[in-house]
């Protein structure tokens, strides 16, 4: 069990929000969850995460918005993104960004914890 | 007259001096100078009195040949034939003159004051006043005794101008008119008056038996007076004064023939006797005569008055009753009456016709004219065409035809002039057309109260045949209903629609309207029991009008009906039930309302394809978390012990998740499904926030923020919810388009909902590039559109969606930037159950 990882997870979506929480910590890492951006920003301890799963659209800021301002604060930490749209250039940007993954909903719950892992073993 | 006619007058009264001269001469006892009588003095007395003034010097000089050539022959001293010329012509000068004085119609004898001013001024006083001159100059050239000369000139020129005057100018003027008009009878009688009074003169006056009989009148002249008298009676101052004359003549014959009761005397005695005899009768007689012949006019006048009033109750009785119709041969044969009874030539009757705008035109109705007369011309009709007479006639004048003796009398009604009655009396003197004039008056009246009846009856059948006119074309069926519902009336299209058509109401006229209705309503019909209780409640006046529209006949061959009742306008009351076949518009509306339908699914398939991505995503989050939550859910079972505790939230959680597939999945099979109308109350605030939710995600891709603000009240409206549902999403998703070209925080879109007095008001605002010059219309119009790859058929369908709804769409320019689109929709104040 990799019992000092955490996972930030990021998405507006209560739901999706939820369940991935569950998935995620079911898996044996510990988990924090915000429902925007904003939140993130203004709430997290950006030492604490060693993986971030994020909407790629949300209102106000998006995911790649997010990005963007981690990286301009010299963060390092992995990014997956999540998307109901599987549209290409979207992808084609955030990947290039250094993302780890996108995937698309609905997704299956071990691809993305392929991806945690990945993004984790990658630090 | 004429040149010639003047002439031949002329020359006949030469001749006439001429013989009467010769006549003078025979009548006489030579060697007497002074005849009996002396007719050409009173033939030119009798032609200055038949001859305007300005003529006399004409005829005076006419005669100046025929006295020379009867006096020189036997005076044979010029200067004396020349001086008795002048005496002459003094006499008959002072005679004209006098009589034209003092006579109102110095040509006739025919009324006392005729005869009278005569009888003074020529039969007297000119004689006395020119014997003076013949006396003196008798006296002067011939040295005879003044005295002797003029009383012998005095008694003769009397007789001769009281006996001669007369009878030449009423053998002149009456006696050509008399031969002509009498009939043989009255000729043969006066043709019988005049030998017996010759025969028995001569007879009187020659025998010498009757002188013999002891205490009889010693003038045979008694004896002629029976004669005399008759000849007064019967012929009036004609027969007097040319019996006067025969009997003058005879008896002059007979006294210059040593004849008559002055036989025995001495011829200068004898004659002046007689004279004053005759001249003394000849008065008496001729006043005799006029008062007869004025008894007989007046008498006259008085049966041709009783005559008329005769005939103008006969004609008012005639047109009193009178149909329109019948109107027109009526005046045809009353113009014939009347022109035959007035004694007339010929009768007109125009008629004054409004002609449009440009005033009146006159025509020529109805003419009679007297066989034998001239057809009557049209020439009084166009005399009346020129301003001036029509304002004689409006002044109510009769007006004179100028040069004629044509009369035309207007024929006023209620102040406005309808016609005239022209009488052309070719054969009467104008003054004898006027003298009727009182009467015709009233026959005018009589007219013009037929021709104002005519022609308000005219009008009235006009208007009758207009409105029966208009009810036979309509393809509307009309009854008129009494106010017991009876049917009074119906037109053709009532019977088409009830008989061919079958519309509801099979009933007839005289059939009840409301039992048909009825029984139609019991047989289990329910449109009769609506017509049933409306066409009741407008005949009771509970309602002012009722309408209905139903259906009759089974699909695919039913007909569709209006029926409309209106109260009729009358103090009986009753009622107009119209109907008429509105199926093909029916067919159309719901052929419409098809096409709006299929339009309205094309738009919304169409506007399925731009949600797609919206519709995915929206898929896709429940899928998503149920697939997450159940992978997790496997992961709690493995552990050991198993985390059943998280498996109750899981599990909720995808329930939830499910549900809201489930919804998505309802929501477009709604959009999709191809529907009726239908019509439910719907709160407008919750139908528009479905909608923006159903976009939320589409919003979130575009980065469009859509911000609602709606009235606090629940707004109610009837309606189609999933069309009204598709109007707000193409207003939202429109705004959403406007926006792609703007920066993303601009990106907002405010739906607002309020109340405006009784309409519901939605108001869409964007921030995009606004509305081009002119498009607030247009854009509402199909296939406009401004984007590439648009259709251009939302707006439209959002329109006509409003429209059927009963409501409005337009579009505004914001003052800011971009444009706002309104919808007001009826508003309901109360829910129904």
């Amino acid at each position: 069990m990799k019992e000092a990882a955490t996972v930030f997870i990021v998405d507006d979506d209560p739901s999706i929000r939820r369940s991935l929480e569950r998935l995620v910590r079911a898996d044996g890492y510990r988990v924090q969850t915000f429902v925007s951006a904003r939140e993130f920003l203004e709430r997290a301890d950006m030492k604490k995460p060693d993986c971030l799963v994020v909407d790629v659209r949300m209102p106000g800021q998006s995911g790649l918005d997010l990005q963007q301002v981690l990286e301009t604060a010299g963060s390092t930490v992995p990014i997956i993104f999540i998307t109901g749209h599987a549209d290409g250039p979207l992808a084609e940007q955030a990947l290039r960004a250094g993302a780890v993954e996108l995937l698309a909903k609905p997704f299956d719950g071990e691809v993305l914890l392929d991806a945690v892992r990945r993004a984790i073993g990658q630090r | 007259m004429t040149t010639i006619q003047l002439a031949a007058s002329a020359l006949a009264v030469s001749l006439s001096y001429y013989l009467g001269a010769n006549l003078g001469l025979i009548l006489r006892f030579p060697p007497a100078t002074p005849s009996v009588m002396w007719p050409p003095n009173a033939i030119l007395t009798a032609t200055l009195l038949l001859t305007p003034p300005r003529r006399w010097w004409i005829f005076l000089l006419a005669a100046l040949p025929a006295h020379l050539v009867a006096e020189l022959g036997i005076i044979g001293e010029w200067p004396l034939v020349l001086a008795l010329f002048v005496t002459n012509c003094s006499e008959a000068l002072i005679a004209a003159v006098l009589v034209r004085r003092f006579s109102d119609a110095p040509g006739r004898f025919d009324t006392l004051h005729r005869v009278v001013a005569f009888v003074v001024g020529g039969g007297i006083l000119a004689p006395f006043l020119s014997s003076f001159l013949d006396a003196g100059v008798v006296a002067a050239l011939r040295g005879e005794s003044y005295g002797a000369v003029w009383r012998a000139r005095f008694f003769s020129n009397v007789l001769t101008e009281l006996a001669l005057v007369p009878a030449v100018v009423i053998c002149v003027t009456a006696a050509p008119a008399w031969f002509r008009r009498a009939s043989w009878r009255r000729q043969a009688e006066a043709l019988l008056l005049g030998v017996m009074l010759l025969g028995f003169g001569i007879v009187l006056f020659t025998s010498a038996d009757l002188a013999a009989i002891p205490g009889l009148p010693r003038s045979p002249l008694a004896f002629l007076l029976p004669l005399l008298l008759w000849a007064a009676v019967r012929f009036g101052p004609g027969g007097a004064n040319l019996g006067l004359l025969l009997t003058v003549l005879v008896a002059i014959w007979a006294v210059t023939h040593g004849y008559g009761p002055f036989g025995d005397l001495p011829a200068r005695e004898s004659i002046p006797a007689l004279q004053v005899l005759l001249s003394v009768m000849a008065i008496p007689l001729m006043c005799l005569a006029a008062l007869i012949e004025e008894r007989q006019r007046a008498e006259q006048a008085l049966a041709e008055r009783l005559r008329f009033e005769e005939l103008l109750s006969r004609l008012s009785a005639a047109f009193v009753h009178l149909p329109s119709h019948e109107m027109d041969q009526a005046f045809e044969t009353w113009l014939k009456r009347l022109g035959e009874s007035l004694s007339l030539t010929r009768l007109m009757l125009l008629r004054v016709a409004e002609n449009g705008h440009d005033g009146q035109s006159v025509t020529i109705a109805h003419r009679w004219s007297a066989p034998g007369a001239p057809a009557p011309s049209a020439s009084s009709a166009a005399a009346l065409s020129n301003g001036a007479d029509w304002h004689r006639l409006l002044r109510d004048e009769p007006v004179p035809t100028p040069g004629r003796s044509d009369l035309v009398i207007p024929l006023v009604a209620g102040g406005r002039i309808l016609g005239g009655l022209i009488l052309d009396a070719v054969s009467v003197s104008q003054r004898a057309a006027a003298s009727r004039l009182p009467e015709l008056r009233l026959v005018a009246e009589v007219f013009a109260g037929a021709l104002a009846r005519k022609e308000t009856e005219d009008a009235l059948r006009a208007s009758e045949v207009m409105k029966s006119a208009i009810l036979i074309s309509l393809n509307t069926g009309v009854a008129v209903l009494d106010r017991d519902g009876r049917i009074i009336a119906v037109n053709d299209g009532w019977i088409r629609l009830t008989h061919d058509e079958g519309a509801m109401i099979d009933a007839g006229v005289d059939d009840n309207y409301l039992q048909v209705c009825r029984a139609r309503a019991d047989e289990g019909v329910p449109a009769a029991g609506d017509a049933l209780a409306g066409t009741e409640a407008v005949l009771a006046r509970a309602r002012a009008s009722f309408a209905l529209e139903y259906v009759a006949g089974a699909p695919p061959a039913e007909r569709w009906f209006a029926m409309a009742v209106f109260p009729l306008n009358r103090p009986e009351g009753g009622a107009v039930v119209s109907q008429s076949d509105v199926t093909e518009r029916r067919r159309a509306e719901a052929e419409a309302q098809r096409h709006r339908q299929e339009l309205a699914h094309f738009t919304r398939v169409s506007a399925m394809g731009e949600l797609t991505a919206s519709l995915a995503h929206e898929l896709s989050q429940p899928l998503s978390g149920i697939l997450t939550n159940a992978q997790a859910a496997q992961r709690f079972l493995n552990m050991t012990p198993p985390a059943l505790g998280e498996l109750r939230d899981i599990l909720a959680d995808i329930v939830d998740d499910n549900k809201r597939a489930g919804e998505v999945i309802h929501g477009l099979r709604d959009l999709l499904r191809k529907r009726e109308l239908s019509r439910e109350p719907l709160e407008l605030n919750e139908l528009i926030r479905d909608v923006v939710r159903l976009l939320g995600s589409d919003a979130v891709i575009r980065n469009v923020t859509c911000t609602l603000e709606l009235h606090a009240a629940p707004l109610i409206v009837i309606g189609d919810r999933a069309q009204l549902q598709q109007v707000v999403l193409n207003l939202v998703l429109n705004a959403m388009e406007a926006m792609v070209e703007c920066d993303a925080p601009d990106r907002t879109i405010v739906v607002r909902t309020g109340m405006e007095l009784d309409a519901v008001h939605v108001a869409v605002q964007d921030a995009g590039p606004g509305l081009a010059d002119g498009a607030e219309q247009r854009i509402f119009e199909p296939f406009y559109t401004t984007k590439p790859a648009g259709m251009g058929m939302g707006l439209s369908i959002a329109r006509s969606i409003v429209h059927a709804h009963g409501g409005l769409i337009w579009a505004t320019r914001n003052p800011e930037r971009g444009a706002t689109f309104h919808l007001a929709l009826p508003a309901t104040t109360s829910v129904p159950a």
